[in-house]
């Protein structure tokens, strides 16, 4: 590999992470529920890591409940926070969304949920004006991701919550996208939820957290043992709690050190594509993005095609395209943005850490624009 | 990534006719409605209805790209008839095979190709009628160079037509023909005499 620039799919561990989850993957295997010290130490480490995560986001470690990820997370945010209150078990979400939240709450509608979804502006922006409309005395929950994981648009949380909580509605963000990019603090946000997970801020995979707001009374997410206060039942996932920990308080030391810099080399990523590539566009560039990411739209060149031979030299990008299946549909995000399916086919996303070096945006640089090109020849759209 | 075979990705990187021919006697545009990816065919026919010449342009995916060159030199030298009898199936298994949730990325090959022998046909037709109008009713300007006697239509093409004259085609009969019918198809069609 030569270049990996898809950074919101998954991030690398950093090796200082993985260096504290080691004796937890070999002989520091006490179980943190255990009466033995042997068990009760790794509690310490268990508890050190969740105080770690909350100091993130600036939460208190009570609040900050360990799960298997962001879906997870999702999950149990939007189904636990519509049952909460019988009478007001309605749910909003915005129509940008990650599947995690967004499929969950089509299946929750299937189920009998009232849903409602917020559309968004050419902006990527939740339109707010319509948010205020569709809040209903049923509804019970609004749920808005905190930065979009396909075009890198900020959501302006705190404003999302004075429209939703003078009316006693419940707030979640799934902030997935944001550790280590932008700064997290659940009072300025004012969310009463809010998800993470761990590997897309050099942690390990199959781990997050969800945060629940002290007096949000949500109803166990797991039932079994008395884990996590009988919230979330099942044996601790040490190795990946415990790094968590270490990538949270990574994130949050190198956020004012690395931000810059990441920003710097996805500016000048972006600005070398336009430059260098004809028919090129940016999606959302003007409205306030996380640092690292950008989704250009390459005119008339159909996005798989671009990234087969991106992957045959050695470069890791993404698009929006749900596209596993052999059914590429379009992405979501950018059809909510107004952007016609086919333009939405064109879309490459590209997302950098902090780990991304100079060299791998040269060598994108370098490619790219021959592969746009003679794609461009053979199409009849460009 | 997709398993792609060694030939598909060969004949992705380095696609056979592409492009678009300037004066086509069939093209199509299709789209897929699993993707909205979509192509062009261009078809250049010859009078014993062989496809002389095919051009096609892609916006889709790599297995798209490779099943519409592939297509293209498959049925390049065929008659209409006989490329028309190249399946899905056979493209792919000329590329060495597909992952079978790509096959409708070469089923709009497929699908280009009909329409392309459509339009071919729909042309031709075309120019028949109103070459046989033009005979029936002699009453077009110039039409008297013909001296009441129509010639024979031996041969209709889109873009050229082989008329059986039953002597000696009169003065300027060949030009007149042309001009009429031309004027009346829209686009040049050449006159030929059959001797
Ligand atoms: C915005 C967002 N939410 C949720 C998720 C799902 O998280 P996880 O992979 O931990 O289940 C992702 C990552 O794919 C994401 O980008
Ligand atoms: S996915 Fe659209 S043509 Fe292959």
């Amino acid at each position: 590999m030569k270049a990996y620039l898809d950074n919101n799919a998954t991030t690398m561990i950093a090796p200082e992470v993985l260096e504290e989850m080691m004796p937890f993957l070999t002989h520091r295997y006490g179980n943190p529920s255990s009466f033995h010290s042997f068990g009760g130490e790794v509690m310490k480490e268990v508890e050190k890591a969740r105080s770690r995560v909350a100091r993130l986001i600036g939460a208190e470690p009570e609040e900050v409940f360990f799960t298997s990820g962001g879906t997870e997370s999702d999950n149990t945010a939007l189904r636990g926070g519509c049952s909460i209150n019988p009478l007001r078990s309605g749910l909003l979400v915005s129509m940008v969304e990650h599947p995690a939240v967004l499929n969950t709450a089509k299946k929750m509608m299937r189920d009998g949920t009232p849903v409602g979804f917020v559309p968004v502006g050419g902006d990527g922006l939740p339109d707010m004006a319509a948010l205020a409309e569709m809040l209903v005395p049923e509804t019970g929950l609004v749920s808005i991701m905190t930065a979009n994981n396909e075009t890198g648009t900020k959501f302006p949380l705190a404003e999302v919550a004075e429209i939703v909580h003078p009316s006693g509605v419940l707030l979640h963000t799934d902030a997935v996208q944001a550790p280590g990019k932008m700064e997290l603090d659940v009072k300025a946000m004012n969310v009463d939820m809010l998800s993470l997970s761990a590997h897309k801020f050099h942690g390990p995979k199959g781990v997050g957290i969800l945060y629940v707001r002290r007096g949000v009374d949500l109803p166990p997410f797991i039932v079994g043992g008395h884990q996590e206060s009988g919230m979330r039942a099942g044996t601790y996932n040490v190795p990946g709690i415990v790094g968590m920990g270490k990538a949270a308080e990574m994130a949050l030391e190198e956020l004012s050190a690395v931000a810059g810099n990441m920003k710097a080399a996805r500016d000048r990523l972006e600005e070398g594509i336009l430059e260098s590539c004809p028919g090129a566009s940016v999606v959302a560039r003007d409205s306030d993005r996380l640092p690292n990411t950008c989704t250009v739209l390459f005119k008339g060149v159909e996005s798989e095609a671009v990234m087969t031979i991106l992957d045959m030299e050695g470069i890791c990008v993404s698009s929006g395209s749900a596209c596993s299946t052999g059914e590429i549909a379009p992405s979501h995000v950018l059809t909510a943005m107004g952007i016609d399916p086919m333009t939405a086919n064109t879309a490459i996303r590209f997302s950098l850490s902090r780990y991304t070096s100079g060299e791998e945006i040269d060598v994108l640089l370098d490619i790219l624009p021959g592969i746009i090109e003679k794609l461009r020849r053979i199409s009849p759209y460009a | 990534m997709w398993n792609y075979s060694k030939k598909l990705m060969e004949h992705f990187m380095n696609p056979r006719n592409s492009g678009q021919l300037p004066n086509p006697d069939g093209r199509s545009e299709v789209g897929s409605p699993q993707c909205g990816d979509a192509m062009t065919l261009d078809i250049e026919v010859d009078d014993d209805d062989r496809i002389t010449d095919v051009r096609f342009m892609t916006f889709g995916c790599a297995g798209a790209i490779a099943s519409a060159s592939a297509l293209t030199e498959i049925v390049k030298g065929k008659t209409l008839d006989e490329a028309l009898s190249v399946t899905n199936e056979m493209v792919v298994e000329y590329l060495g095979g597909m992952p079978e949730e790509k096959f409708h990325c070469s089923v709009m090959g497929h699908e280009a190709l009909e329409g392309a022998v459509r339009d071919f046909k729909r042309k031709r037709n075309t120019v028949r009628k109103h070459l046989e109008a033009m005979f029936r009713d002699l009453s077009w300007d110039s039409a008297g160079v013909l001296g009441g006697t129509p010639p024979g239509i031996a041969h209709v093409h889109p873009s050229r037509v082989l008329l059986e004259f039953p002597g000696d085609p009169g003065e300027g009969a060949v030009e007149a023909v042309s001009r009429e019918l031309s004027g009346r198809v829209g686009r040049t069609v050449e006159v030929k005499v059959k001797r």
